[in-house]
């Protein structure tokens, strides 16, 4: 038996790289396949009734043989339900028809049918006339779009008039060739990348998101590399290496291990509820009783993470200055450089790849974190975006959207979760590769450090 | 003009007066954290000579040399009684300000440690340090302080190529001629060439024996032969004490105490 | 060349006072700048107390009564956590330390370390919204595999062990980490495909029904065990890299004394390696219970957040900083469940900082304990 347990251990390896292998695979194709267009069916069940829709799943019935297919059906408008659970042997006919449609619309969402005619001022095309003209006027930015209405058909055969400013996007998948659709894919990445969110957060672009959490993430790190490093550089140089700076040391490193939300719970309490109420009273006495920084905001987020992650600046910094040897500190003094002049002119400037790491260690950090940020400042829509052209152009008082948390709110709180699921892979997707990408640099920033180190002594 | 040494106090320790030396240290003891390095010294450096202090590991030769440029500073578990005066200064003294005194005394290290930055900037190093000095200036002497060092053909055509890049006696060489860009006046030399191979070793003794008539040496070295062949003077620590001090050639062939004997014959390890 | 002209020529003791004062300017400025730091540090654990303190003139009971089954829940989440986290994250540690050829370790480490970037919010969206339903349609499949997977690999070492040698150097078992990857993707797909049936012969019919009806168990779609799961994911890369670091810093000489002695690589490991490794195993473990107590957006996302005293697997829990997190910026500043939430976050703070600390000493004991032991690095 003593043979076969160094195979379970073999297998936890196995186990680890499998789950994170599968997490990262799903992530992939169903975060990047959200924007591909799917397929729409045509079904005539054998009640005689028709409906189209996209196929999703599969699964078998509850008590009963045989397996139940969900179809995506939209027009909410028609008949208020998006989905519609088919059983498989329920079904006479199935079609994938060119002339099926697919419209983003704002108020409504989705809408899958057939186009039957634009009507505009005295203009009546149909049929394939109908479909170009709206293409056309798709290309253009929505007010310069002709005020027409689509006559819609639905597979079940009710009649539909739509505005036409209401649409973002149309598209007849079944009548796409593969590069159409590499193309349309394309766009709809780009979208998602660069516009704002729709449809309470189940749909659209997350663009106020990145931007947000951009903006949060550099204002933290402002905050903190000063500190960071100061903190760092008094640690290593200049305290006396006693009892007490090994326990400041030992408890900075644990400051890391405390759970985010207390970081969170600290910043609402001292600077929403304190430094900000107080900061409203002094100067914006005018307003109150709305608050304007007693509220959470885009500072104070910052402030909460710069806290959370000063430990890992601090640590990562004085890892790179103990690297450096003390023959330099010695040699730089040694020729008459004050202490200033020793760690500006030969310690910092070598120190300076592992202070790069500790801030990209902390921005990781930091894009990741959800938890402090639901109490301190973060916003499930932010009606003003942190940054405008408005005097004084950063308005750090404001909330602000964020990518973790956005994936949040439109996973758990949307009012269609289902339809909101595909969003939300793309948004994790996102996120995990922001989040890699920003530690793979410190790893491989780290990895090249020690590499080079490793040459020279 | 040789200092003629006047033997006072103990046969075997001889002392120089005030004007032939520029570096006396007087009744100095050391301790790291209680513990005692080393023990009620006295002996005066003579000018434009190279001194070697020899002895076993952990004499406290190492010790004294760090002593003398203040590198203890660093260290704040090290107290240290008595007094070392250069040019008539106590260096430990609160007005004296350690980063000029070190300007003044140079030293280099058993490992050379170049900074991470071109040849030329590392000669210029501690010359961008002092007051406004002329790039043209600064070239000069760099030149000047490069072939001083005996470096000057080897690196002329890479100024600005990584100092890491030299050989470890090249490096050694540089971090010289680093130290004597400068202008000190006294350089201490920390075994210098303990690290590196004989080659190398020969061209650093070479040009230890140059540079004596620009400046003061001081040499610690585990090495006999080197001690032998660099040195004028020779003081022999053991324990943290000064045992022995005298001409090099005395020193080496007629000593006065046994224990000297002992150990330049290699009968004490 | 003759030496150029003097550069200045000034006394030690007086020279440039311009570039001591602007030393002594810094020195200064870096210590305020460190020590305001150190006070906005101290100042998380000042704040915490202090609001917490206004609770001792309120009736006792009432903290009391919200506060453990909160407590109950975080504990249950974590315990579930390192019940599946443990026995894959040491595992993997012993397997990458100690018979891992370095080139494949220098590789396999880092990976393996990436999980830990993966943001919680990621983890409890895939646990709470994708694999709890499906777990839920496949609860049988579920435990079958957490059995099964176990026994499948015990299955792949003994037909190892009885191949053919030519076989064996094609598959070498150090590295096994990478090629029973695809075994046990093959297993698991086993096993999803025979358990409905066996389910089906053996209880005849849907294991939840039965768990209800012979057990009184409830199932619930969000639980301790998704939870565990998910957590236990994003536990096991930092108990891993802790662990594997104090395995691999035990020196190599011991392990080969042991060996020479006739001992196998698995004795030498229990013998000699796992008790040099102890405190560092036992810090990491400590540290992966610290993440685990306070992880918010997993449990948040995938407890369900009811709060129960219920030690069943099958149901929710909701655990502190899951409560903070949905009750803090509902609750008014002053008021007592305000109050009760700092508390709620004190707890938390105190608990992490002290394992933290704990697992710390342990490991520079450790540390030192090893450099004595000759040469280990």
């Amino acid at each position: 038996m003593s043979r076969l347990w160094p195979w379970l251990c073999a297998a936890s390896v196995a186990l680890s790289l499998l789950m994170l292998a599968a997490l990262l695979t799903l992530l992939l194709t169903r975060g990047l396949g959200h924007f591909w267009p799917a397929t729409l069916e045509s079904v005539t069940l054998d009640s005689g009734e028709v409906i189209a829709g996209e196929a999703v799943r599969e699964i078998p019935l509850p008590h009963r043989d045989g397996e139940e297919r969900l179809y995506f059906t939209a027009n909410r408008d028609l008949d208020s339900h998006r989905w519609r659970w088919v059983e498989i042997n329920h079904i006479d006919e199935r079609s994938t028809p060119h002339a099926l449609v697919r419209l983003e619309r704002s108020p409504w969402g989705d809408f899958i049918g057939y186009l039957t005619a634009v009507e505009s001022a005295g203009s009546h095309l149909e049929g394939e006339a109908a479909w170009q003209a709206l293409k056309t006027a798709l290309t253009r930015p929505p007010p310069e779009r002709p005020n027409a209405t689509l006559i819609l058909k639905s597979a079940g055969g009710e009649t539909l008039r739509q505005p036409l400013n209401e649409i973002h996007r149309a598209y007849r998948p079944n009548a796409m060739a593969w590069w159409e659709k590499i193309r349309f894919w394309s766009s709809g990445v780009w979208q998602f990348l660069s516009e704002g969110p729709r449809a309470a957060n189940t749909g659209g672009g997350v663009w106020p998101a990145i931007f947000g959490t951009v903006l949060m993430v550099m204002v933290m790190s402002l905050i903190v590399m000063p500190f960071g490093v100061l903190a760092a550089i008094y640690l290593n140089e200049i305290a006396h290496q006693g009892r007490l700076t090994r326990l400041v040391r030992i408890g900075v490193r644990n400051l890391a291990g405390v759970p985010s939300i207390v970081y969170g719970v600290f910043g609402l309490g001292v600077f929403v509820y304190g430094l900000g109420s107080s900061l409203d009273e002094w100067f914006f006495s005018d307003s109150l009783p709305s608050p304007t920084f007693g509220t959470g905001g885009l500072l104070w987020a910052s402030l909460t993470l710069a806290l959370l992650t000063l430990p890992v600046v601090i640590v990562a910094t004085e890892e790179g200055l103990a690297r450096i040897p003390d023959a330099q500190r010695e040699g730089a003094v040694a020729l008459g450089a004050t202490r200033l002049e020793m760690l500006t002119r030969v310690v910092l400037p070598m120190a300076a790849p592992a202070m790069l790491t500790a801030v990209i260690l902390a921005i990781a950090r930091a894009a990741g974190e959800v938890a402090p940020l639901m109490l301190v400042g973060v916003a499930k829509l932010a009606p003003q975006m942190p940054v405008d052209g408005e005097f004084p152009y950063l308005h750090v008082e404001r909330k602000f959207m964020h990518l973790g948390y956005h994936l949040f709110d439109t996973a758990f709180h949307g009012e269609d979760i289902q339809a909101a699921i595909p969003l939300v892979y793309a948004i994790a997707l996102l996120l995990v590769f922001i989040v890699l990408v920003l530690n793979l640099t410190a790893i491989l920033l780290r990895h090249h450090l020690r590499h080079q180190r490793g040459q020279s002594c | 003009m040789l200092a003629s040494p006047n033997v006072s106090n103990a046969a075997y320790l001889t002392h120089f007066s005030a004007a032939q030396s520029c570096l006396s240290i007087e009744r100095f003891s050391l301790a790291y954290a209680g513990k005692t390095a080393l023990r009620e010294l006295t002996l005066n450096v003579p000018r434009h000579r190279v001194t070697a202090f020899i002895g076993p590991s952990g004499c406290g030769k190492s010790t004294l040399l760090r002593a003398i440029n203040r590198l203890h500073d660093l260290n704040e578990n090290a107290t240290h009684s008595g007094r070392i005066t250069f040019e008539g200064e106590d260096i430990y003294a609160d007005n004296m300000h350690v980063s000029e005194l070190r300007r003044r005394i140079g030293m280099v290290f058993q490992t050379p440690n170049p900074f991470p930055m071109s040849i030329y900037e590392n000669v210029a190093f501690g010359l961008r340090l002092q007051k406004r000095i002329s790039k043209r200036k600064r070239d000069d002497i760099v030149e000047w302080a490069l072939t001083s060092a005996a470096l000057w053909d080897e690196v002329k055509d890479r100024l600005h190529k990584s100092a890491w890049q030299l050989s470890g006696g090249q490096q050694q060489r540089l971090v010289i001629a680093r130290t004597l860009a400068v202008q000190p006046d006294i350089l201490l030399l920390d075994e210098p060439a303990s690290a590196l191979d004989p080659i190398s070793t020969l061209k650093i003794e070479e040009l230890i024996r140059n540079l004596k008539s620009q400046l003061t040496l001081i040499l610690v070295t585990h090495n006999m032969q080197q001690a032998a062949r660099v040195s004028d003077y020779t003081a022999f620590l053991h324990d943290g004490e000064l045992i022995e001090y005298g001409p090099t050639d005395q020193v080496f062939t007629n000593p006065h105490l046994q224990r000297t004997e002992d150990y330049i014959t290699g009968r004490m390890a | 060349m003759t030496p150029p002209s003097r550069l200045h020529h000034s006394t030690p003791s007086g020279s440039d006072p311009r570039r001591q004062r602007l030393d002594r300017l810094a020195t200064a400025s870096i210590t305020v700048g460190a020590f305001a730091v150190l006070a906005a540090i101290l100042a998380i654990g000042i704040f915490l107390l202090w609001e917490s303190l206004p609770l001792l003139s309120m009736t006792g009971t009432f903290t009391l009564e919200t506060l453990s089954p909160l407590a109950w829940g975080t504990l249950k989440a974590a315990l579930a956590a390192m019940l599946l986290a443990l026995p894959v994250a040491l595992g993997a540690a012993v397997y990458t330390a100690l018979y891992m050829p370095p080139p494949l370790r220098s590789r396999i480490k880092p990976v393996l370390e990436m999980m830990e970037a993966i943001p919680g919010v990621v983890v409890g969206f895939i646990a709470g919204l994708i694999l709890a339903p499906w777990v839920e349609r496949h609860l049988a499949s579920t435990l079958v595999l957490l059995v099964w997977l176990p026994l499948s690999t015990l299955l792949a070492g003994a037909l190892w062990h009885r191949a053919r040698q030519s076989l064996r150097q094609y598959l070498p078992f150090s590295w096994a980490g990478l090629w029973l990857v695809p075994w046990l993707v093959v297993m698991t797909f086993l096993a999803l495909w025979a358990t409905p049936g066996v389910e089906q012969v053996l209880i005849g019919g849907d294991v939840r029904q039965w768990l209800d009806q012979q057990l009184g168990l409830n199932y619930a779609t969000r639980n301790a065990m998704i939870v565990g799961m998910a957590m236990g994911f994003a536990v096991i890369p930092s108990i891993y890299a802790l662990a594997e670091d104090a395995l691999a810093d035990v020196p190599a000489s011991l392990l080969e004394g042991a060996q020479a002695l006739g001992a196998t690589r698995w004795q030498a490991l229990w013998k000699v390696a796992l008790p040099a490794a102890g405190p560092g195993i036992f810090s990491a473990v400590m540290i992966g219970a610290g993440r685990a107590v306070g992880e918010t957006m997993i449990v948040l996302m995938a407890s369900g957040n009811t709060a129960l005293f219920s030690v069943s697997p099958f149901e929710g829990m909701r655990s502190i900083a899951a409560a903070i997190a949905i009750e803090m910026p509902e609750a008014a500043p002053g008021s007592s469940t305000y109050h009760v939430l700092i508390f709620a976050a004190l707890v938390l703070f105190l608990f992490t900082f002290l394992v933290n600390t704990l697992a710390e000493v342990v490991r520079l004991r450790l540390r030192i304990r090893l450099s004595r032991m000759g040469g280990g690095g």
